[in-house]
C-alpha cells in the first residue's frame, strides 16, 4: 500500500505493507537510522518517537497507523545545528555512553519534561520506566533530565 | 507478523459488519497486547479492523452515579482527566501505574479488558468498581464478564463500545508489579460502596476475582488489622517463575492492606 | 561554558545524540538479500535429517546454507582459544562448535541453517518451512546432573562432560594451613548465568568484491583486528582480504571480540551469491543463541589461625561452559578465578581447583569481568561469613589481614605480582563516605517502620587484562590539515575512545582536543595492538598515545629548527609550539607547510607501549532496606571508593563505574538466565521475564577515588571498565546478608529477587 507520512515537518509518500511497523517504515523506507530497535517485547524503548507531541514506541506501531499523525524522530530534536536542550544536556551530563539507547531516551525525556517541566526525580524515573540503558547506570541521565528542565526553564524559546 | 489487511474503520456500524463478514479478523485499538502477539507470531488474524481514532468510542463522562469511558480511550487520557480524577481518583491512579508513559500514550481501556489478561490492571478496576460494560449489542455487568483465562463474554464479533464505572463512595488501587515486565503480579481494587465493599484482584489468579473473605472482614471492620487478619488460599493462584502461588496470596494480602491504609490514611 | 548552551562532553557525542550513530544495521548496500537463521529447538537430538525443499520453494527465497554448504566452505569451526592445562598434564578437552549443525544439536537456539531471500519477511516465512527431524536425547541443563555418573554425554571425546580439572596454587601448603587452622570457614556462591544483552542486537553484513577477492563485513566489533582474525581463522580468507568497519557499537561487555555462525556465513553467501547479505537478529534469538555469562559456582574454604590471620584461602569452582567450548572461554573459570584468588588479603597458601563441565545450553563466554568479579565477590561473601561465624568485627578481621602498603609490589602465593595500593585507606575512606557510624542508629529507625536495613561492602580487587598482542601500537598522521590524526586498534562500545585518546594527544602537544581525531580499526593503519576488553584500553592504548606525544615532539623538532633557523637542542617545546626565544611556530603550522608525498607526510610516525596487567581495586559500601512483607528491596545508599590510578578522563571514569555498579546490580537483584531442568527450553527468553535495570533500581552513587599510580604503563592509569561490578556484587549482597543473617536467614545466593527474600525471611521466622 501507499501511505504519506508527516514526519519531522515534511511529509513522504512510501510503499509498504499493512505489517510493516512504524519503525521499520521510519529506519527501511525514509532512511532515517537514528530510531533504533533494541528488542522484541516492546520493552527497551530504543524506538520511542513522538506521534503528535506522545512520546510511543514505534515498534509497536503500525506505519499506517501513523498515517494522519505528526511524527517527530530524533533527527527532528535539532534546530539545524542547534542541538534541544535535551541532546546537549545529554552530553553535558554524560547520559549517555554506547548511545544506543540514546535517541530513544531522549525523545522519553522531551515528552515527560512537556508533561512535567520541573520534575522530581522520581518523576523523572517513572517518566523512564519505559526506557532501557546498559551502559549508563541512569544516574547521569536522570541528571541529564533535571540539567535540561533547568535549561527549558531559563530560555523558553528552547521549549521544542 | 503474518500478512493481514488493516482497515481503518471510520464508523461502528461499519465495524461489526465487518468482524461478522470475516470471524478471523481482529480489533485494533492501541495495539499494545496484539501487535506483541503479533510480531511474535503467535497471532495471525486475517485483518486488522483500527477503531482508535473513533471519537463515538472514546472520551469520558460523568452522569449521576456513573462514569461512562470510550472503549478506546488510552490509559494516559484516564489518567489525566479532571473529570475521573475527580469522581473515582483511584481509576485514573491506576491508569496511571499501567506499563510505562509510551505504553499508555496508545493502550486502551477496551484492548486491556477484551482479553480477560490475567495480568491487566484494568479488569480489578472493572470488577472492583461494579462495572457495566456496554457493548454494540447488550450491557454485561462486570461480575458476568470474565470467565476465565483469557477468557469473557463476548460473543467473537462483539464490540466494547465503552465501560461505565460507578462511582464508589471511595476506592484505592495497590499494584506489586513483576519486575522485568511491569504486569501486575498482584494488583487489588478497594472500593465502598454504601452497598457494602468490594476487593477485586488481578495478576494473582487466572482471571480477575473478587475476595470475598476480604470483603466481609472489612465490611465489618473497615481497617487494614482486618486484612493482616486474613488468609488468602492459594491453591488455585498463579505460579511461575517470578512467584510461586503462596507469594502471591502474600502480595494479595499486601497490596489489599496498602489499598485500605490509603483509604484510611494510614498509609505509610 | 554558557549554562544556557553547556559543552559537549565528548567528540561522539554530537552524532549519537542526533541519531546520526552508525550502528551495524544502519548500513544498506544496494542489491542486498536479507538472512534469517533456523534454531534447535531441542536441548539435546540428533539431527535425522533437514527438509530445505519447502524453504528453497519459498517465494522471494534464494538460497538456503547448511552444514554441507560449510563443508564444502572449507570453514573450521568457531574459535575455542587456547585450551587450558589439565592437572594430570593433559590439555583441555574441546568441543568447538560447528557453524551450523552437523548430526547433533546440543542447545536450544543452536544454528542449523541460514536462509537467504530478497526480503527479511520473505527469508523468515521462508525459514519457517524447513523440517528438522529430530531423535530427542536425554538433557542435562545443570551442572550438577552433567557430571553424576551415567549422565547423558555431550561430546563422545568428553564422556563425563568434563572438559578439564585444573588447578592453581599449593595444594599441599593448604592442606597443611588447613591442619593447623584455629579457624575455618567454608561457604559456596553461586554466580548464575546471565545474558549480556547490550542494547544493540547484534547484526552483520557483508558483501564480497570478486575483482579483488575483498570482503567486507559490517558487524560490531570490540577493535577491528581481533575480529578480522576470527573471521580469517574460520573462513580461511587472508586478513588482507578482509575489511572489517565498525562505526558505532552499540555495548559490548565482551560480546563483540570474536565471530559468531552469523557472520561467516554471511561472506559465504555473499561470495556464492554475488550480492550483500544482511542479517539483523531480534532480541528473544539473542537469548537463546548468543554467549551467556557467569554461571560459576566458587566454594570457598578460609582458615585462620588464633588472631584471625588468614593463614590459607581454597577455592573449588565448577564453570558451567553451555554446550560446546568458545572464545573467551576457557580462562574464565580458570585463570581468571585463580590470578586474584586471595583477594586484597595476605594469604601465605592458596589453591583453586577448577571443573570445567559441558551442559546443554547456551556456551559461556566473557561478560564484564569474567570470573574476575566473581571471585571478588566469593572472596568478600567467605570473609563475611566468616566474620559472623567466628565473632569477631567484619571491618576488624579485614585490617588484620589487608596486604599492607609497605609490601608493593607484592608477590601472591600463586605467583600474581600486585603493583600498588592502599587497602586499608581505600575502605577506612569508603565506610567514612558511607557514615558507617550512623548505621546502628539508622538500622534502628527502620526498625521502628517494620523495614529491615543491612550495610555490606566489598573491598575487592581485580586483574585488568593483561593483552594478548606484544605491544600497543598507535600512529599519527598528519595528512588533514589543522588536524592529527591518530589511528589504533582498541575500537569503542561506548567507552568514548575518541575523546579520551584524543585528550591524552592534545594534552601532551598542548593543543585543543578538537585538533586531534581518534580512529580505531581503520584497515588502511597496519597496526599491533589489543582490542577493547579486559578494562585495559584506556592505559594501553592511552600510553602508547603518551609516547606518540613524545615521538611528535621529536620528528617536529628537526623540521622547527630549520624553520626557525635555530638548533634543534636549543628549542622549547610547549603550548603546541616549538619555542626559541621570541620566535616560534605551532606544531600544526609546521604540519602545514611541509608537503605530503603521496600518502605520507614528513611527520606522520607512531607511539607503542607495552603494558601488562593492572591491579584496580576499592570499597563500594552499599546500605539496604528490606520491606519483610515483600521482600523487595531498596538501595537506600551507594558509596564507592576507588583505586583506578591515575584518572585520566574523570566523567568518563566515573561512567565506566556507574555502569558497573548497576550491571552488578541487575545480578544481585534479578537477572537470571534459566532452563527448564527437564526439557532444557529456555525460560527467561526475552525482557519480559529478564529483568533489566531501569532507572530507579539505584538512585544516588557516590564516587570517589583513592589513586595509587601504578608504576607498570606509562599513565599510571588502572583499568576501570569492569571494577563496578567487582564492586557492587560483593558490597550488594553482604549488605543483603547483614540484614537477612539478623533475622535468622541463612546464607543465599543471588538473585535476592523479591520472592526468594520473602520466602527466605518468611521461612526463617516459621523455625
Amino acid at each position: 500500500m501507499n501511505i504519506e507520512l508527516n514526519i519531522n515537518g515534511s511529509t513522504h509518500s512510501i510503499e509498504c505493507e499493512d505489517r510493516t511497523l512504524l519503525v521499520e517504515a521510519i529506519r527501511d523506507q525514509l532512511g532515517l537510522t537514528g530510531t533504533h530497535v533494541g528488542c522484541d517485547t516492546s520493552q527497551c524503548g530504543c524506538c520511542t518517537v513522538h506521534l503528535d507531541g506522545q512520546a510511543v514506541k514505534s515498534c509497536s506501531m503500525l506505519a499506517v497507523q501513523a498515517q494522519g499523525a505528526s511524527i517527530t524522530t530524533i533527527e527532528g530534536m535539532a534546530s539545524g545545528d542547534t542541538l534541544h536542550p535535551v541532546q546537549m544536556a545529554f552530553s553535558a551530563c554524560h547520559g549517555l555512553q554506547c548511545g544506543f539507547c540514546t535517541p530513544g531516551m531522549i525523545m522519553a525525556s522531551a515528552d515527560l519534561l512537556r508533561r512535567h517541566p520541573d520534575p522530581t526525580d522520581d518523576q523523572i524515573r517513572e517518566g523512564l520506566a519505559g526506557n532501557i540503558c546498559r551502559c549508563t547506570g541512569y544516574v547521569n541521565i536522570v541528571a541529564a533530565v533535571k540539567t535540561a528542565a533547568k535549561m527549558i526553564q531559563q530560555a523558553p524559546a528552547n521549549r521544542a | 507478523m503474518y500478512p493481514f489487511t488493516y482497515v481503518r474503520a471510520t464508523a461502528l456500524a461499519d465495524v461489526a459488519q465487518r468482524l461478522k463478514a470475516d470471524p478471523d479478523a481482529k480489533l485494533l485499538a492501541g495495539g499494545m497486547t496484539l501487535l506483541p502477539t503479533m510480531k511474535m507470531r503467535l497471532a495471525a488474524p486475517s485483518a486488522l479492523i483500527d477503531i482508535g481514532r473513533l471519537t463515538e468510542l472514546s472520551g469520558v463522562s460523568a452522569e449521576g452515579d456513573g462514569l461512562t469511558i470510550g472503549a478506546a480511550t488510552r490509559h494516559a487520557e484516564v489518567a489525566a482527566d479532571a473529570t475521573v480524577r475527580s469522581a473515582i481518583p483511584a481509576l485514573a491512579e491506576l491508569a496511571q501505574g499501567i506499563g510505562d508513559p509510551q505504553v499508555r500514550a496508545r493502550g486502551t481501556l477496551g484492548g486491556s479488558v477484551a482479553n480477560s489478561d490475567p495480568a491487566a490492571d484494568y479488569p480489578a478496576a472493572v470488577l472492583g468498581l461494579d462495572a457495566t460494560i456496554i457493548t454494540d449489542r447488550r450491557s454485561i455487568p462486570a461480575g458476568e464478564f470474565f470467565k476465565g483465562l483469557f477468557t469473557t463474554a463476548l460473543a467473537s464479533d462483539e464490540i466494547i463500545r465503552s465501560i461505565r464505572f460507578t462511582r464508589p463512595v471511595r476506592a484505592a488501587y495497590a499494584k506489586f508489579a513483576q519486575p522485568a515486565s511491569g504486569y501486575a503480579m498482584a494488583g487489588v481494587m478497594v472500593a465502598q460502596f454504601p452497598s457494602g465493599i468490594r476487593v477485586a484482584v488481578t495478576g494473582a489468579g487466572p482471571c480477575v476475582f473478587r475476595w470475598t473473605d476480604a470483603e466481609a472482614a472489612l465490611n465489618r471492620q473497615f481497617s487494614v488489622e482486618s486484612i493482616q487478619a486474613l488468609s488468602l488460599d492459594a491453591s488455585g493462584l498463579n505460579a511461575d517463575l517470578h512467584a510461586d502461588a503462596a507469594y502471591r496470596a502474600q502480595l494479595v494480602k499486601v497490596m489489599a492492606a496498602q489499598a485500605v491504609a490509603r483509604l484510611t490514611g494510614t498509609a505509610r | 561554558m554558557n549554562a544556557a548552551t553547556p559543552a559537549l562532553s565528548r567528540v561522539e557525542d554530537r552524532r549519537l545524540v542526533t541519531g546520526q550513530g552508525r550502528y551495524t544495521s544502519d548500513w544498506n548496500l544496494p542489491g542486498q538479500l536479507y538472512a534469517h537463521m533456523v534454531r534447535s529447538d531441542r536441548a539435546h537430538a540428533v539431527i535425522r535429517s533437514i527438509d530445505t525443499s519447502g524453504a528453497r520453494a519459498a517465494e522471494g527465497c534464494v538460497a538456503v546454507l547448511t552444514a554441507d554448504d560449510v563443508k564444502a566452505a572449507g570453514f573450521t569451526e568457531l574459535p575455542t582459544g587456547a585450551p587450558v592445562k589439565a592437572t594430570d598434564g593433559s590439555m583441555q578437552v574441546k568441543c568447538p562448535m560447528p557453524v551450523l549443525a552437523t548430526d547433533r544439536v546440543r542447545f536450544v537456539g543452536q544454528p542449523i541453517a541460514m536462509v537467504i531471500a530478497t526480503s527479511a519477511r520473505a527469508a523468515q516465512d521462508a525459514a519457517e518451512q524447513i523440517m528438522v527431524d529430530y531423535d530427542d536425547l536425554p538433557a542435562v541443563v545443570n551442572m550438577e546432573a552433567a557430571v553424576k555418573p551415567g549422565a547423558p554425554t555431550l561430546h563422545d571425546v568428553s564422556p563425563t562432560n568434563l572438559s578439564a580439572v585444573a588447578e592453581s596454587g599449593d595444594e599441599a601448603a593448604v592442606k597443611a594451613a588447613f591442619a593447623r587452622a584455629k579457624y575455618t570457614t567454608t561457604l559456596s556462591v553461586h554466580s548464575q548465568r546471565l545474558t549480556g544483552a547490550p542494547m544493540e542486537p547484534r547484526a552483520s553484513l557483508a558483501s564480497f568484491d570478486a575483482a579483488s577477492g575483498l570482503y567486507t563485513v559490517y558487524t560490531p566489533t570490540q577493535g577491528m583486528l581481533g575480529m578480522r582474525g576470527s573471521l580469517s581463522q574460520v573462513t580461511g580468507v587472508p586478513q588482507d582480504r578482509i575489511n572489517v568497519i565498525a562505526q558505532d557499537v552499540g555495548g559490548s561487555f565482551g560480546l563483540r571480540g570474536g565471530t559468531f555462525s552469523e557472520q561467516v556465513l554471511l561472506m559465504l553467501a555473499a561470495r556464492t551469491l554475488g550480492k550483500p547479505v544482511k542479517w539483523t537478529s531480534t532480541r528473544s534469538e539473542l537469548f537463546a543463541s548468543e554467549w551467556h555469562g557467569r554461571a560459576l559456582t566458587l566454594t570457598g574454604h578460609l582458615a585462620m589461625d588464633a588472631d584471625f590471620n588468614i593463614l590459607a584461602m581454597r577455592w573449588d569452582d565448577q564453570a558451567d561452559l553451555g554446550a560446546y567450548t568458545c572464545y573467551f572461554q576457557a580462562f574464565i573459570g580458570t585463570r581468571n578465578l585463580a590470578v586474584t584468588m586471595g583477594g586484597v588479603y595476605k594469604a601465605p597458601a592458596l589453591y583453586c581447583r577448577q571443573e570445567l563441565i559441558y551442559t546443554n545450553t547456551v556456551p559461556v563466554s566473557a561478560y564484564r569481568g569474567a570470573g574476575r568479579p566473581d571471585i571478588a565477590y566469593a572472596i568478600e561473601r567467605l570473609i563475611d561469613e566468616a566474620a559472623a561465624q567466628h565473632g569477631i568485627d567484619r571491618i576488624e578481621l579485614r585490617r588484620r589481614n589487608f596486604i599492607p602498603n609497605s609490601a608493593f609490589p607484592y608477590t601472591t602465593a600463586n605467583g600474581t605480582v600486585y603493583d600498588g595500593g592502599d587497602f586499608e585507606g581505600t575502605m577506612d575512606k569508603a565506610l567514612a563516605m558511607a557514615d558507617f557510624a550512623g548505621f546502628a542508629a539508622r538500622k534502628a529507625e527502620a526498625a521502628q517502620r517494620g523495614r529491615i536495613r543491612g550495610l555490606g561492602f566489598g573491598c575487592y580487587l581485580e586483574a585488568s587484562g593483561a593483552g594478548g598482542a606484544p605491544k600497543d601500537v598507535v600512529s599519527a598522521r598528519f595528512g588533514e590539515a589543522g588536524v592529527v590524526q591518530v589511528f589504533g586498534v582498541t575500537g569503542s562500545s561506548g567507552q568514548g575512545h575518541e575523546t579520551s585518546f584524543a585528550k591524552i594527544v592534545a594534552d601532551g602537544l598542548g593543543i585543543e582536543t578538537r585538533q586531534v581525531r581518534y580512529r580505531a580499526s581503520d584497515p588502511t593503519q597496519e597496526l599491533v595492538g589489543n582490542g577493547t576488553g579486559g578494562s585495559r584500553s584506556l592505559y594501553g592504548a592511552g600510553s602508547a598515545c603518551k609516547m606518540l606525544v613524545a615521538r611528535i615532539i621529536e620528528v617536529a623538532r628537526a623540521h622547527a629548527a630549520s624553520m626557525l633557523d635555530a638548533t634543534p637542542e636549543s628549542l622549547e617545546f610547549r603550548d603546541g609550539a616549538f619555542h626559541a626565544g621570541a620566535r616560534s611556530i605551532a606544531l600544526l603550522d609546521i604540519a602545514g607547510k611541509l608537503a605530503v608525498t603521496g600518502t605520507s607526510h614528513p611527520l606522520d610516525c607512531e607511539g607503542e607501549a607495552t603494558s601488562g596487567m593492572t591491579f584496580p581495586n576499592g570499597c563500594h559500601v552499599a546500605e539496604v532496606e528490606i520491606d519483610p512483607n515483600t521482600g523487595v528491596t531498596e538501595v537506600i545508599a551507594y558509596n564507592a571508593i576507588d583505586d583506578l590510578g591515575v584518572v585520566i578522563s574523570p566523567q568518563l571514569v566515573q561512567g565506566q563505574v556507574h555502569g558497573g555498579v548497576l550491571q552488578g546490580a541487575g545480578q544481585v537483584f534479578g537477572e537470571h538466565i534459566i532452563y527448564d531442568n527437564e526439557t532444557g527450553q529456555l525460560l527467561t527468553g526475552s525482557f519480559m521475564d529478564y529483568p533489566m535495570p531501569r532507572a530507579g533500581w539505584i538512585n544516588n552513587i557516590r564516587n570517589d577515588y583513592n589513586p595509587v599510580p601504578t608504576t607498570l604503563n606509562a599513565l599510571g592509569a588502572k583499568g576501570v571498565g569492569e571494577s563496578g561490578c567487582s564492586g557492587s556484587m560483593p558490597a550488594l549482597v553482604n549488605a543483603m546478608s547483614d540484614a537477612l543473617r539478623g533475622r535468622g536467614v541463612p546464607a543465599m545466593d543471588m538473585p535476592f529477587t523479591p520472592a526468594r527474600v520473602w520466602a527466605a525471611l518468611a521461612n526463617a521466622a516459621k523455625s
